[in-house]
């Protein structure tokens, strides 16, 4: 055996699980090159928790595939090394690579449902693992992919070697992943965005298992995510990265409380903190959008959308400083004697990183601190929109749809009001019926049974049938902002079109009215001549809005309208929905899976669990004790950004039933925490009266249900804002 | 610089992540930016005369022009859709103007029949000594006659009836689908034998033949990009807005689907060629004396010992012409998917 | 994985009741004239009254069309009025020829055209990629009467390697009737290589694409495990789909091969029943073609089923 293919249960005494030296990766596409990381430095000591955050396109996963050796086929690695365990990946033979894939590094993948070999049985394809690292032959690896199965409490392993991966559920396929990952007990473990696009629950339950698996494997983990409060809840350390630069590095509690980069900070402040509402605080937003690959970056990357960028940002890029000390006097300091003409500038190479624990690349860094506000408060009090009339009312609505011979319940029985000027937020997990309401709402698909009476009228089943007037006043945000336009219409046609199908318009205000609703939306003139393919998705997302207020609507259905966005664009979409809402007042239904965003945009809250909307009240009210059980899991299963308020997690039993056969009596019993027994699963619970129209379905009535679950933990007060 | 020689298997896993930032590849982003700084000098001039709605729809034809000239750029860029279209043109070339380059392909001179190749007869002659080359120019126009005019009814018929398959469903789709399913159950040229042989031969008959026996499958790839389009969001909102199922189906839907249609249309005709060459070579299409391709293999395939000339040029003119639409076909299907 | 197939053999009965009522009226009810179009223009009225009666062809058509499939059901396929001889067994002689002949090229097809178009994709882009690309889809379009023409000459009458004919003289041993019968099977086989060819590269391509081939790969599998324990396996599943619905294909160049090489087939059958207007032979020569395709495509949705743990399972 040479040297390079040493066993890989060696640990070099002494070697950082992974250390990444001046990185550069540039991809080259017709000619053209597209770098997509640049000099980036960073150090993952062993059993360390590294967490790497930045939005899309920002080099996160590069850096994960360069640590892999594994780049795409027109990626090069041009500059530095990557050294795990002290072992420098690029000298690897091909032999060893191999063993060293897997054996010393190992990965979770983003979308658990398309990590695995559809056509293999799980038992085999964890077998190979064991037959290929290890020599051992189809028994004992069968054998040992038994145990590794059980290692992350999967129930059943016997019968999951045998399934193949469609028979199981998401969350079993992701800790079949991590089994797979942790097979030959790696050194380093990548977990790329292993918990996005799963449900909440299910998210907190592959937290759990990979928090508690921490403890007994003496992996280093680098976890990249686009999302704050996982970083807090299983890192020590966290870089930013921003177009391919490391912006800024330390531990994570430092970072997040005391950010030293703009960047950073536009991050911090541009998400929801948990409990946070329209009417207290806006969403900060970071201007502008991120820079495409290839762009020619002058100077610092960020000063293009940085609040505080000096001329001098422009001119030369800031060296990735130690802080404290470091990079608030150097910074500084060289920042004031640059000389006004860049080219007589000698750079200045001192590489400081190594002792100190953070580091930040930006002159300014004292002034992070004060960096200013963009977005005043724009949410008026829910008395000043409106607020007392009925506009909407839902009376027990039901939706089924066939499924093979069975029938599937979308809707069950959901009954709910919406008052003038007033937001109301719809959350559950996916495939609880969210969506299917909203459709039946606005006619695109008819209801089984059940009323919808509107401003006074009762609404008939389907779009098609319904008066323009009705159709007017009630219109859509969709979720999706690469389907939302049609590809084929320029932007102005879209407008146009929306505002004289239902602007009701007359011929020559048509023009003018389209260029109301795209400066209302704030999208410039210029982008009206282009088309959909041509918009970044937050444009998408504003000229869909702009398109659902073409006719002065007094209900918009908001289905998950930024979930599929970044989330400073997030902010700004949010932001802009607020503003027309207290401009037009108009009511909202807004529906999303994030409870933080929920949280923040609504006056009431509904929660949907497979089907039945358990529990409905002020948006305040639904997020404290007492609530539904449910709701209360629901709740603690959200990885936050507060360091010191990280609540126990209430797990919840077994998996989602199926919507075909609910469970009998309250169809939360097979999963509750609180389960009182028989009765729970005989009777159908009453809606229970907790006071202020906040209302949940469980047999137990609220006094008891707040002792118990103020017993549990404190309240969560709304986080001090940055 | 290190060994970082990419894996085989990489398949670009980050550069998508990128790419989506990116929205679509930089030289379509280069091209659209100019084409949009043209649009606002558009609609400058225009702007207080023009009624409003014209001046949009101005607008958005000049958009689609600027659409349409980067198609054109990006194809003429492909050799290979290059190459077939020169072949194709070539063949079209010949069956408009072969009658004042050549002699007639169907003179008759029994004193030189079944001659080789040679400086008068290019091709040599058959056996009742008509030229091969005449004949083998004449060749292309009875199939250039039929395949594309075949093609444009499977496309009309298919078009239609995909679109409402597609956008009803429900109870029409099943019936529409059901039988579909039939007339797929036989072979194509078994049907088209079938029919032939009852309604007797003709070029009208071929066409409209070979035309109903393409609407099904045509039908089928509409159907299916209408329903790929019809559950989108951009449908939905429309439908919230009233629009009439018609306006949805011709305005909304429509034209995101021309691609999928044009490349069928394009493999159609590849096999309207196929199927028209193959009828006349089975005696169901055309009768003697015409020169066409299939008819004459048909015929002097009993000379192939003897005269193997009177035979091979027929068939390589044949081939050259359906290899050039598929050609054409792969260089249209690569730029659309780009 | 049973219902399945009971499900599909099911369908295929209102599949084939409609199929046979369409060749049926095609064959019966377009011409007009059963007796006339038999007889031919010159024939006295009275004559072809007399045949119509004897056909029974003036009977209502419902009437006819129970008689004749109840006579089909039950093996009784009337005689050919052309040839003189029982439908029945001639038909079927006719099949079997057709049967040995596309089995025969099935056998050069599938495993030609699967590793081609695997290579390829596994060497996606290259100009090895390209090569077998352009050429196995040139194949493939040029019709299969032109590319036989071409065979011919070039490796019956210039080479003088193979056989001019497609059929070895009486009682020759099996091997020698394959002799025979390469020079028609490549043209067939030409005629599916393309389209296979493309859609193993496709599906290779694709499969390389997905992120659990990647899974496979870092998780430090060697390469030939990755091919040919992940890629081949999932990719294989579209490649089976595209063979069994090319069968229809394969059979339509039976019809232009058997008339090529005058190869006593099926396909010479249909063609010259059609061009004689042998009613009976036609009629029951194209609805045997129907059931055979019929259960080609049934072989390949089994075939597809069981690569596809998802088919498979659910039943």
């Amino acid at each position: 055996m040479s040297a390079a293919e040493q066993p890989t249960s060696a640990v070099t005494p002494g070697a950082a699980a992974l250390e990444v030296d001046d990185l550069e990766v540039t991809f080259h596409r017709r000619g053209r090159r597209l770098p997509v990381l640049k000099g980036v430095t960073l150090k993952i000591e062993r059993g360390q928790a590294y967490g790497l955050v930045g939005e899309s396109g920002c080099g996160k996963t590069t850096l994960a595939m360069a640590a892999m050796r594994y780049l795409a086929s027109n990626g090069t690695l041009d500059n530095g090394r990557v050294l795990v365990d002290g072992q420098d990946v690029s000298t690897l033979s091909e032999e060893a690579l191999r063993k060293w894939r897997g054996g010393k590094v190992a990965m979770v993948y983003q979308d658990p449902t398309q990590a695995l070999s559809p056509a293999m049985r799980i038992g085999d394809q964890l077998a190979e693992v064991y037959h290929y690292h290890e020599g051992m032959n189809k028994k004992e690896a069968l054998e040992q992919a038994r145990e590794s199965l059980r290692r992350v409490a999967i129930p059943d392993p016997d019968g999951t070697l045998r399934r193949y991966p469609f028979e199981l559920s998401g969350g079993q396929q992701q800790r079949v992943v991590i089994a797979m990952a942790l097979a030959v007990n790696p050194q380093l473990l990548i977990l790329d965005e292993p918990t996005t696009g799963l449900d909440a629950t299910v998210e907190a339950e592959i937290l759990d298992l990979i928090e508690e698996l921490r403890g007994r494997i003496n992996a280093a983990i680098l976890l990249i995510t686009h999302n704050l409060g996982l970083v807090v809840r299983l890192c020590e350390r966290v870089g930013v990265l921003y177009a391919g630069r490391l912006v800024e590095e330390g531990s994570a509690k430092e970072v997040f409380t005391d950010p030293r980069h703009p960047y950073t900070m536009g991050l911090l402040r541009c998400v929801p903190r948990f409990g946070m509402n329209k009417t207290d605080a806006a969403l900060q937003t970071i201007p502008g959008t991120l820079p495409a690959l290839g762009d020619p970056l002058e100077g610092c990357v960020y000063s293009a959308r940085c609040p505080m960028a000096q001329p001098v940002c422009k001119r030369r890029e800031p060296d990735f400083y130690a802080w404290p000390g470091d990079a608030a006097i150097r910074g500084q300091a060289e920042a004031e004697a640059m000389p006004p003409d860049p080219a007589a500038y000698s750079p200045h190479h001192a590489m400081p990183v190594g002792e100190s624990s953070r580091h930040t690349r930006c002159y300014f860094t004292a002034d992070v601190e004060s960096m200013p506000h963009l977005t005043p408060v724009l949410a008026t009090s829910l008395d000043e929109r409106g607020g007392d009339t009925d506009v909407l009312d839902i009376d027990s609505m039901v939706r089924t749809f066939k499924d093979g011979s069975k029938k599937l319940t979308a809707v069950a029985n959901v009954s709910l009001s919406l008052k003038k000027g007033e937001t109301f937020g719809l959350v559950g997990e996916s495939g609880s019926g969210k969506t299917t309401l909203a459709k039946c709402v606005t006619g695109l698909i008819p209801a089984d049974s059940g009323t919808v009476t509107f401003e006074g009228g009762i609404l008939k089943s389907t779009a098609g049938k319904r008066s323009q007037d009705a159709l007017r006043a009630i219109q859509m945000v969709f979720q999706n902002p690469d389907s939302t336009l049609n590809p084929a219409w320029s932007t102005r046609q879209i407008l146009t079109r929306a505002v004289r199908k239902l602007g009701g318009a007359k011929e020559g205000s048509v023009r003018a009215k389209v260029d109301k609703l795209s400066a209302d939306v704030r999208v410039e003139p210029r982008f009206l001549f282009q088309r959909p393919t041509e918009l970044s998705g937050g444009q998408k997302q504003r000229i869909a809005i702009a398109r659902a207020f073409a006719g002065d609507p007094h209900l918009v259905i908001c289905d998950e309208p930024a979930s599929a966005l970044d989330v400073s664009v997030q902010a700004s979409i949010l932001n802009l929905l607020v503003e027309l809402q207290t401009k037009e007042q108009a009511s909202y239904v807004f529906i999303s899976h994030d409870l933080a965003v929920v949280r923040y945009i609504s006056d009431r809250i509904g929660v949907m669990y497979l089907a039945e909307l358990i529990e409905v009240g002020a948006a305040a009210d639904v997020f404290d004790p007492p609530h539904h059980p449910y709701t209360e899991a629901l709740l603690s299963s959200i990885p936050r950004l507060d360091f010191e308020k990280q609540r126990d997690r209430i797990p919840l039993r077994g998996s989602m039933p199926s919507l075909t056969d609910p469970p009998s009596g309250c169809r939360f019993h097979t999963r509750c925490h609180r389960s009182l027994g028989d009765i729970c699963a005989q009777q159908v619970p009453p809606d229970m009266d907790a006071g202020n129209g906040h209302t949940y379905r469980c047999h137990i009535p609220p006094d008891e249900l707040l002792a118990l679950q103020q017993a549990g933990a404190s309240e969560p007060e709304p986080a001090e804002t940055l | 610089m290190p060994d970082d020689r990419p894996t085989p298997f990489g398949p670009d896993p980050d550069l998508r992540e990128e790419s989506m930032q990116l929205g679509a590849d930089p030289e379509m982003i280069e091209l659209r930016a100019d084409a949009a700084s043209e649009g606002r000098d558009l609609e400058l001039p225009g702007g207080d005369h023009k009624s409003k709605a014209l001046e949009a729809d101005a607008a958005a034809t000049a958009e689609q022009k600027r659409q349409r000239r980067y198609l054109v750029k990006a194809l003429l860029r492909s050799p290979t859709f290059m190459v077939g279209l020169i072949i194709v043109l070539f063949w079209v070339f010949m069956a408009l103007f072969s009658a004042f380059i050549t002699q007639s392909p169907t003179l008759t001179d029994p004193n030189i029949s079944l001659a080789a190749p040679s400086a008068s007869h290019w091709f040599g002659t058959d056996d009742l000594g008509r030229d091969v080359f005449a004949r083998t120019m004449a060749g292309a126009r009875t199939v250039l006659i039929i395949a594309p005019l075949a093609t444009l009814l499977a496309l009309l018929w298919g078009g239609i009836i995909g679109l409402i398959a597609g956008f009803w469903r429900g109870i029409t789709d099943e019936i529409i689908m059901r039988l579909i399913d039939v007339l797929l159950a036989l072979p194509i040229i078994i049907t088209s034998i079938l029919i032939l042989s009852l309604l007797g031969k003709g070029t009208a008959i071929i066409i409209v033949a070979i035309g109903a026996l393409f609407t099904p499958v045509v039908s089928r790839t509409v159907r299916a990009a209408v329903i790929g389009e019809r559950e989108r969001e951009y449908v939905m909102a429309a439908r919230l807005r009233g629009e009439r199922s018609a306006f949805v189906m011709v305005r909304e839907i429509l034209p995101n689907i021309t691609q999928p249609i044009i490349v069928e249309g394009t493999i159609r005709l590849g096999y309207a060629v196929f199927t028209a060459a193959t009828l006349s070579f089975l005696g169901f299409g055309l009768a003697p004396p015409s020169p066409d391709w299939g008819l004459t293999i048909s015929v002097e395939r009993v000379f192939l010992q003897i005269a193997p000339w009177t035979v091979l040029f027929p068939a390589a003119a044949l081939a050259s012409l359906v290899v050039a639409v598929n050609l054409i076909t792969d260089g249209l299907g690569r730029t659309f998917s780009k | 994985m049973l219902r399945l197939i009971g499900r599909r053999l099911l369908l295929m009965v209102p599949t084939l009741i409609l199929a046979s009522i369409l060749i049926f009226l095609l064959a019966e009810v377009l011409p007009g004239n059963v007796g006339r179009s038999i007889l031919g223009q010159y024939a006295t009225p009275e004559d072809v009254a007399a045949l119509n009666r004897e056909l029974g062809a003036d009977r209502p058509l419902v009437v006819r069309y129970v008689a004749w499939a109840g006579n089909f059901v039950t093996g009784d396929w009337g005689e050919s009025p052309v040839q003189k001889v029982p439908v029945r067994p001639y038909v079927m002689a006719a099949l079997w020829n057709s049967l040995i002949l596309a089995g025969f090229a099935l056998i050069l097809i599938v495993p030609t055209s699967i590793v081609l178009g695997v290579f390829s994709g596994l060497r996606r882009d290259s100009a090895l990629d390209r090569v077998i690309t352009v050429s196995t889809l040139s194949m493939t379009v040029i019709p299969e009467f032109v590319s036989g023409v071409v065979l011919l000459y070039v490796f019956a009458v210039w080479l003088k390697w193979l056989p001019v004919t497609a059929l070895a003289p009486e009682g020759a041993p099996f091997y020698e009737r394959l002799y025979y019968l390469i020079l028609p099977a490549i043209p067939l086989m030409f005629l599916e290589l393309g389209y296979i060819a493309r859609m193993a590269r496709v599906g290779t391509v694709q499969v390389l694409s997905m992120p659990y081939i990647r899974t496979a790969v870092l998780k430090g599998v060697p390469r030939s495990r990755v091919v040919f324990g992940h890629v081949l396996r999932n990719a294989m599943v579209p490649t089976v789909t595209v063979i069994g619905s090319q069968v229809g294909w394969l059979i339509g160049g039976l019809v232009v091969v058997e008339t090529l090489f005058s190869y006593p087939g099926i396909g010479k059958v249909m063609v010259e029943s059609a061009l004689n207007h042998d009613v009976p032979v036609l009629e029951a020569s194209v609805l045997m073609v129907a059931v055979v395709y019929m259960f080609a495509n049934l072989v390949a949705d089994i075939v597809v089923a069981l690569l596809n743990p998802r088919i498979r399972k659910g039943g």
